[in-house]
């Protein structure tokens, strides 16, 4: 059983797990975890943040399940989700820093003294510049950009994440791809 | 150096291209064929598109997969609380008892007699009708998929016949209809999309 409910549509573990099935859930869970997990890795900086931003948006999901009109769209509610909890996640962070110390929000990837340019030429170059770049942008730009590129959510959808209005999702997204494409061109 | 700050020569802008690119909307297409620094701006945007989605993948595989321990202690710690559902009175001989069973029991009831039709996996399933009141007429709704390379009517009708028996043999309700809408024919094994 465990196997077919692998296979099936994403529509059926959603219809099931709102009817209380807690195995479709956890397919689901196996499902979009690596996804949910990479967004939320990339928006907080660490493993250790995502993993508990995963585990709160399946407690959410489960809690909120039934509510969920369309069950095929799923996939994208999880990533939203996601989306949600990592920023609040960052928000609380920053609070809490503010508080202790001026210490900031740790990217993804923070460029090490010696991974300049050449580094990056070398081992995959494209990716490596673009990690670098990403990391170096500003924090609400970097946002926007992993919302959309990494959890696929429309303008709409970032907007009300980061609680903006969808002309400056469009802004800063146009600024950070203008940043981007700068840094990388400038590597080749 | 292809990306200016802000805005072309040719008055367009780099948002705009962006949103392009996102949206398919710009307030003049034909330019785009004809302009070659739009051109120029819309092949770094794509290239850098592609960046992106190169980063998504090698993202999404070194996150690890659904089997591996991270999902596995997630899951551990979310201890999913019980969906009862509405509750279903039962009969009972002694009128000081009050007996009932869960709506959520009966779901997972129909789950299972569907699932153990070989090649098919129930969906939602619904009991439309009042099941809080004895006797009144109770509507079974049930999604059904079903594996490539089995017949459908013949599952369904077979199905709809075990569905029947059981839900006589372990509940009361009044079940008037027993509708299976096959919503899916299961091909191959998928993947994340």
């Amino acid at each position: 059983m465990r196997d077919q409910l692998d296979v099936v549509p994403d529509a059926i573990l959603a219809g099931r797990a709102a009817d209380g099935d807690t195995a479709a859930f956890e397919s689901l869970a196996r499902r979009y975890g690596p996804h949910m997990r990479a967004a939320a890795r990339r928006l907080t900086g660490s493993y250790a943040d995502a993993d508990d931003v995963v585990q709160e948006v399946l407690v959410q999901a489960w809690q909120q399940l039934d509510t969920l009109r369309e069950p095929a769209a799923v996939k994208g509610w999880l990533l939203r989700l996601t989306g949600s909890r990592s920023i609040d996640l960052l928000r609380r962070r920053r609070n809490h820093a503010s508080l202790a110390a001026a210490d900031g929000d740790a990217p993804a990837d923070t460029v090490s003294p010696e991974a300049g340019p050449e580094a990056a030429a070398v081992a995959g170059a494209g990716l490596e510049s673009l990690k670098a770049a990403l990391s170096a942008l500003p924090e609400e730009q970097r946002r926007c950009w992993i919302l959309k590129e990494i959890n696929g959510q429309s303008y709409e959808e970032i907007a009300r994440t980061l609680n903006i209005s969808p002309a400056s999702v469009r802004g800063r997204l146009a600024r950070a791809r203008t940043t981007l494409v700068r840094e990388m061109e400038d590597w080749r | 150096m292809s990306m200016p700050n802000d805005t072309f020569e040719c008055g367009h802008t780099i948002e705009e291209l962006s949103l392009y690119l996102d949206t398919g909307e710009f307030p003049d297409p034909a330019h785009l064929e004809s302009c070659p620094e739009c051109r120029n701006g819309l092949d770094s945007l794509r290239r850098l598109a592609a960046a992106g989605g190169e980063l998504f993948a090698s993202d999404l595989a070194a996150a690890g997969s659904g089997n591996d321990d991270w999902m596995k202690d997630i899951l551990a710690n979310l201890a999913l609380e019980l969906r009862p559902g509405r509750s279903i009175p039962l009969r009972s001989d002694d009128p000081a008892d009050t007996l009932s069973e869960t709506e959520g029991s009966i779901l997972a009831l129909v789950r299972s007699v569907a699932d153990s039709l070989p090649g098919a996996v129930a969906g939602k399933v619904r009991l439309d009708g009042d099941v809080t009141v004895p006797g009144s007429p109770v509507a079974v709704r049930l999604d059904l998929a079903v594996l490539f390379g089995h017949a459908l009517m013949p599952s369904a009708a077979s199905l709809r016949q075990d569905l029947a028996e059981a839900l006589a043999r372990h509940t009361e309700l009044n079940i008037a209809a027993i509708d299976i809408t096959i919503t899916d024919v299961i091909e191959a094994p998928r993947e994340e999309k």
